[in-house]
């Protein structure tokens, strides 16, 4: 999470209008949902890999790294779908094992590598938006769309003091360790027991202080904040409706087909 | 006529009368009959030990705690607990607090220093503009583009005064601005408390550092166990030693050091005593 959040920080598309990148990504995302082909997600895929890496300059090693996360969920659910036990082998694979078969059929095995590719296409949307775009900005699109304002006040408060409570604990923990507090397997467990309840009397502590600081400066009930936009360009937003159109005429043919 | 009269006798920023506060669950009053005059326009350094009550005598001048007894006034009117006056009191008396991290509330540094001025019920685009200016008046644009999270110590103290500049308070209450900053951080942050006070912002700033506040402050409150034990010009209250040494300070370097010069004939009697070792340094090159 962090390294995503610094990532996108250093991004050369942060300053790109954010309610077009969240627009693109939003809007990629269903098209490679509702698309039955592989080429949908092949495209996606390809086009998202080439705009976070290429054009906002995040390391490829990087994002590859983040990319294998999502994979190896992906492996282990569906080898799932894909293995069955059953005394019947089925037309794929079947491995006997006693009077039992491991086995599976060649339509799971086309699901689920369908499946696999939709989902890493899926993923690479939203890793396009969260390599590009802060959590500001997104926040900004979420209040444009109408989001209930107690839920942006919370997502930015909740932004904001994650960092902090972070700062805290490690530093909690550094200073335990200092004194040996990882010892043995008894110890650990009890500093990290005691790092807990100093953690969140400290959390008390300070959302009282914040709240004072905010009454101080005339605060009501409401957290209003100015939005930081960036324009719109015109360019991007005719290569955003232009791919999507291509996006949808592929989704559409690949349900008539 | 009349009003322009009332207009001129009154010159007290903040006025605060026999109050008391004691928080709740302490026996201990926190603040202890505080009854004190503060000029507009002055600086005035706020001195004592941990627990002797700046931050709560702090609090109570911008209507954050109320006290349990005696009265608080900002530019001569009594202040009342009601919504609407209490926004008026803190948008005249503005706090920039000790620990940037418990002001701070947004990852942004834009949208952070926006809040105070939009509760102020200004329109957007003038607000754009004045936070736009702070912005560019305290030297925050080379990280204004930076997450909260990532800023320095220092950083994150000039933020909190924008947060408090935008919204152009008549006084500015500073609690130990200089505290935990490097000294380069320090030196911008007390130049920009200079030029802030140049302008004519009643300053009133919380300090354990005896050498400046007796060089930057026209007069400093000494404050132990929530009383008041002096409040004076700085060298009224630092030369009283008794007072000095009960609220557990030292003397200035330049004070003590100027009395041992003097004594033993380096330098004769001048017209004034030396604010800082640089003046003291000039009289005696001089």
């Amino acid at each position: 999470m962090i390294v995503i959040d610094k990532l996108c920080y250093q991004s050369k598309l942060r300053y790109v209008n954010a309610s077009e990148k969240f627009v693109y990504a939003v809007l990629t995302l269903a098209m490679c949902v509702a698309s039955r082909s592989a080429l949908t997600a092949a495209v996606v895929f390809f086009v998202n890999v080439y705009l976070t890496v290429a054009k906002g300059g995040i390391p490829f090693a990087r994002y590859g790294k983040l990319l294998l996360i999502p994979a190896a969920f992906l492996l282990v659910s569906t080898t799932a779908l894909v293995v069955n036990l059953s005394r019947v082998p089925l037309d794929a694979f079947a491995f006997p094992m006693g009077g039992w078969y491991l086995t599976g059929s060649t339509s799971s095995v086309l699901e689920a590598l369908r499946l696999c590719y939709k989902a890493l296409a899926a993923v690479t949307c939203l890793y396009f938006l969260s390599l590009t775009t802060v959590m500001t900005d997104i926040l900004g699109v979420l209040r444009k769309l109408h989001i209930p304002g107690l839920v942006i006040e919370l997502m930015m408060l909740i932004y904001r003091f994650i960092f902090l409570l972070m700062e805290t604990a490690s530093a909690i923990t550094t200073s335990q360790n200092s004194r040996l507090a990882n010892r043995d397997y008894r110890t650990k467990l009890r500093s990290f027991g005691g790092m807990g309840s100093a953690l969140l009397v400290r959390s008390i502590k300070r959302s009282g202080a914040l709240y004072d600081a905010m009454e101080a400066r005339c605060y009501d009930g409401e957290l209003k904040v100015l939005p930081e936009e960036r324009p719109a360009k015109k360019r991007e937003i005719l290569f955003i409706a232009g791919y999507e159109t291509v996006l949808l005429g592929m989704a559409v043919w690949s349900w008539v087909r | 006529m009349k009003m322009e009269k009332i207009k001129e006798e009154n010159h007290w920023a903040v006025e605060t009368e026999q109050i008391s506060y004691t928080y709740e669950g302490n026996e201990k009053k926190a603040l202890d009959g505080v009854s004190l005059k503060l000029k507009k326009g002055r600086k005035i350094a706020f001195m004592g030990g941990n627990g002797s009550g700046k931050s709560t005598l702090f609090l109570c001048m911008n209507g954050i705690l109320k006290p349990q007894e005696g009265k608080v006034r900002i530019n001569g009117s009594p202040m009342e607990y009601t919504r609407k006056s209490l926004l008026e009191v803190r948008r005249k008396v503005g706090i920039v607090f000790q620990e940037p991290d418990d002001q701070l509330f947004s990852a942004s540094v834009f949208q952070e220093i926006s809040f105070g001025i939009l509760n102020l019920g200004v329109d957007e685009e003038s607000a754009r503009k004045e936070v736009e200016r702070v912005i560019e008046k305290l030297g925050i644009t080379p990280f204004r583009d930076r997450p909260a999270h990532a800023l320095s110590g220092g950083q994150k103290k000039l933020v909190s005064i924008a947060d408090i500049l935008v919204m152009h308070p008549e006084v500015l209450i500073l609690d130990e601005p200089a505290a935990s900053l490097d000294p380069k951080h320090r030196k911008l942050v007390r130049s920009i408390i200079g030029q802030l006070s140049e302008s004519g912002l009643t300053i009133l700033m919380a300090t354990h550092d005896v050498d400046y506040a007796y060089a930057w402050a026209d007069e400093i409150v000494l404050l132990h166990e929530g009383k008041v034990l002096r409040h004076g010009t700085p060298r009224q209250v630092c030369g009283d030693e008794e007072a000095m040494e009960q609220a557990n300070l030292e003397a200035p370097a330049v004070m003590r050091l100027y009395r041992q010069l003097l004594r033993r004939g380096v330098i004769g009697p001048g017209e004034e005593q030396p604010k800082t070792i640089e003046d003291l340094e000039r009289r005696i090159s001089g």
